[in-house]
């Protein structure tokens, strides 16, 4: 695999997005912040506490790693589809030395900066209105969920970018398996809501592995080692999923 | 010496359409090769093959040597490719977008910021170099691509349907452009304009149904289609008055009268002399050699039927 291909892909994805970053900040902190007011603090009064910690600090790291993830799927799903489908920029990197595991690796890069940046964005952001401060070693032990969660969305992205050709499709994947899964994965309430029978089944899903293991380490900096497995694994799996799907694709 | 490209028994099938179908081309290094064929011919599934964008069903297809199968990455090294879409990155400004192909092609800093200076130079876009490729025109974007495949100093260059969709002073740009840089590689040019392969190609295959049908130079292939000269007449009158004269003449191989032109393919040039001879003391306003055209050479092996 080509290195230098994939760094320069990478590096042009970073330019355009430091071109784009003062609009797409805006777009970018405006929904998780919005639910952040309207149910930590709006809705706090009324919930209390939950699992012995206020409301609003029981979503937050959720809504750090939400923005992430949706940054990193965005980003690698509608890149991929722009430069596959309407840019044909794709087919001008294949005629070059790059190779497509260089191109693949470059977008699920891209993706994951996307996110991290943008999570860091919003992390500063609910930090400046709430009066709560994570120790800097929870925020180490944070990122390792972060980091493979983003991954594994980037991935996610990678392959519905390479397997849809409508946008709207694209969408519908979005509406219909990213955001449920996002959302049954104890974002917003605690997982011992669901009835007892479900609970293992929603504990198995990679979502949950990365929400709840995520909001353990940054609120208590605890390590859930079966989520960190269960998360990495995934993520690898979707990363060589990813690969294979566009190169078949490519083949074509 | 080694061709610059070569196919062998080269085929690629759909399920039941064959878009190639034993293929065999061989060209050779330098100059400018062009290839000809109606929509479906399978102009771009060759081009794709040869570019490494894409595996044929069998049969073997080889570029300076290596196979397109087992080399791929060898020979994107050695090529360049102007594709049918402009694929140019329209949040990169025209300068950056040289600037990621030659990063692609791991060429040092110091190497491709010479090399792009002097491609923005040569084709007039150094300028605007800071624009965006969406503020320029389509000749302006066309020949933005055509640099872009130089930068990496390729020995073959394809180019296909390089104007598509230009107006005709766009147009004969990018050909001076191609013009000025044939000598120092070999180009594989796929074009629908006839006239853009007799301007600047100086050999051409024929292809449709994904087999070549012919291949030569574009005066080669033109004296192939008619075998014989072909004359224009116009005569003072009539020229169905000349019919029975004219028609008494064996080496007449085909004779078209309308109004008070004759137009008439002789065996051979030579008998010319006959012809004249034959009509001395009548009133001839002009004798004219007509030139057969590369669009006739071409119609009359891939027909006249529209492809879908």
């Amino acid at each position: 695999m080509s290195m230098a291909g994939a760094l320069a892909i990478w590096r042009r994805d970073m330019l355009v997005l430091r071109r784009s970053i003062m609009s797409e900040m805006i777009a970018v902190i405006a929904y998780p912040l919005t639910i952040y007011l309207a149910f930590g603090i709006g809705m706090q009064g009324y919930i209390g506490l939950v699992e012995g910690i206020p409301y609003s600090m029981f979503i937050a790291p959720g809504l750090i790693t939400m923005t992430a993830v949706n940054a990193a799927y965005s980003e690698s799903v509608w890149s991929l589809w722009f430069h596959r489908r309407v840019q044909f920029t794709i087919e001008s990197y294949r005629v070059t030395p790059v190779t497509v595991s260089g191109i693949v690796c470059a977008k699920l890069f891209s993706g994951f900066t996307h996110g991290l940046v943008k999570g860091i964005a919003v992390g500063l952001v609910i930090s400046l209105i709430t009066p709560f401060r994570f120790p800097p070693a929870h925020l180490a032990v944070y990122l390792l969920f972060l980091i493979p969660g983003s991954v594994l969305f980037s991935c996610a992205g990678v392959i519905s970018g390479t397997l849809m050709d409508k946008p709207e499709t694209i969408g519908r994947v979005e509406a219909v398996f990213i955001m449920p899964l996002i959302f049954m994965s104890g974002l917003f309430f605690p997982l011992s809501s669901y009835p007892q029978v479900i609970i293992p089944i929603v504990r198995s899903l990679p979502t949950t592995a990365l929400f709840e293991g995520a909001r353990q380490a940054l609120v208590s900096g605890n390590v859930s080692f079966g989520f960190l497995i269960l998360l990495y694994t995934t993520a690898l799996s979707a990363f060589i999923a990813a690969v294979w799907i566009f190169r078949r694709k490519m083949a074509e | 010496m080694t061709a610059a490209i070569t196919t062998r028994s080269l085929a690629k099938r759909y399920g039941n359409l064959t878009a190639l179908d034993e293929f065999d081309l061989e060209v050779t290094r330098g100059g400018i090769f062009g290839l000809l064929g109606p929509n479906g011919a399978g102009k771009t599934t060759l081009i794709r093959i040869l570019t490494t964008l894409m595996r044929p069903t069998s049969g073997t297809a080889c570029i300076e040597g290596f196979d397109t199968a087992s080399h791929s990455r060898e020979i994107r090294r050695l090529i360049g490719v102007v594709p049918q879409e402009n694929s140019l990155d329209r949040y990169l400004t025209a300068r950056e977008n040289l600037e990621l192909h030659a990063r692609l092609h791991e060429m040092p800093v110091t190497s491709y910021r010479k090399r792009i200076d002097e491609l923005l130079e040569l084709f007039g876009l150094a300028g605007r170099q800071n624009d965006f490729p969406d503020s320029y025109s389509g000749g302006m974007q066309r020949r933005l691509v055509v640099a872009r495949a130089l930068v990496h100093h390729p020995r073959i260059l394809f180019l296909d349907e390089p104007t598509t969709g230009l107006d005709p002073q766009s147009r004969h740009a990018v050909w001076d452009y191609v013009k000025s840089i044939a000598g120092s590689m070999t180009i594989f040019l796929t074009t629908h304009y006839l006239e853009e392969a007799d301007q600047l190609c100086e050999r051409i295959a024929i292809m449709d149904h994904g087999k070549l049908i012919t291949q030569g130079s574009a005066t080669e292939l033109k004296e192939r289609l008619t075998g014989g000269a072909l004359y224009e007449i116009e005569f003072g009158g009539n020229a169905d008055a000349f019919a029975a004269t004219l028609g008494n003449l064996s080496c007449i191989r085909k004779l078209t009268l309308e109004g008070n032109r004759a137009t008439i393919e002789l065996e051979h040039w030579e008998c010319l002399s006959a012809l004249v001879a034959a009509l001395a003391g009548n009133e001839i306003r002009r004798i004219s050699l007509k030139e057969r055209t590369l669009e006739e050479v071409f119609i009359s092996l891939t027909g006249k039927g529209v492809r879908e």
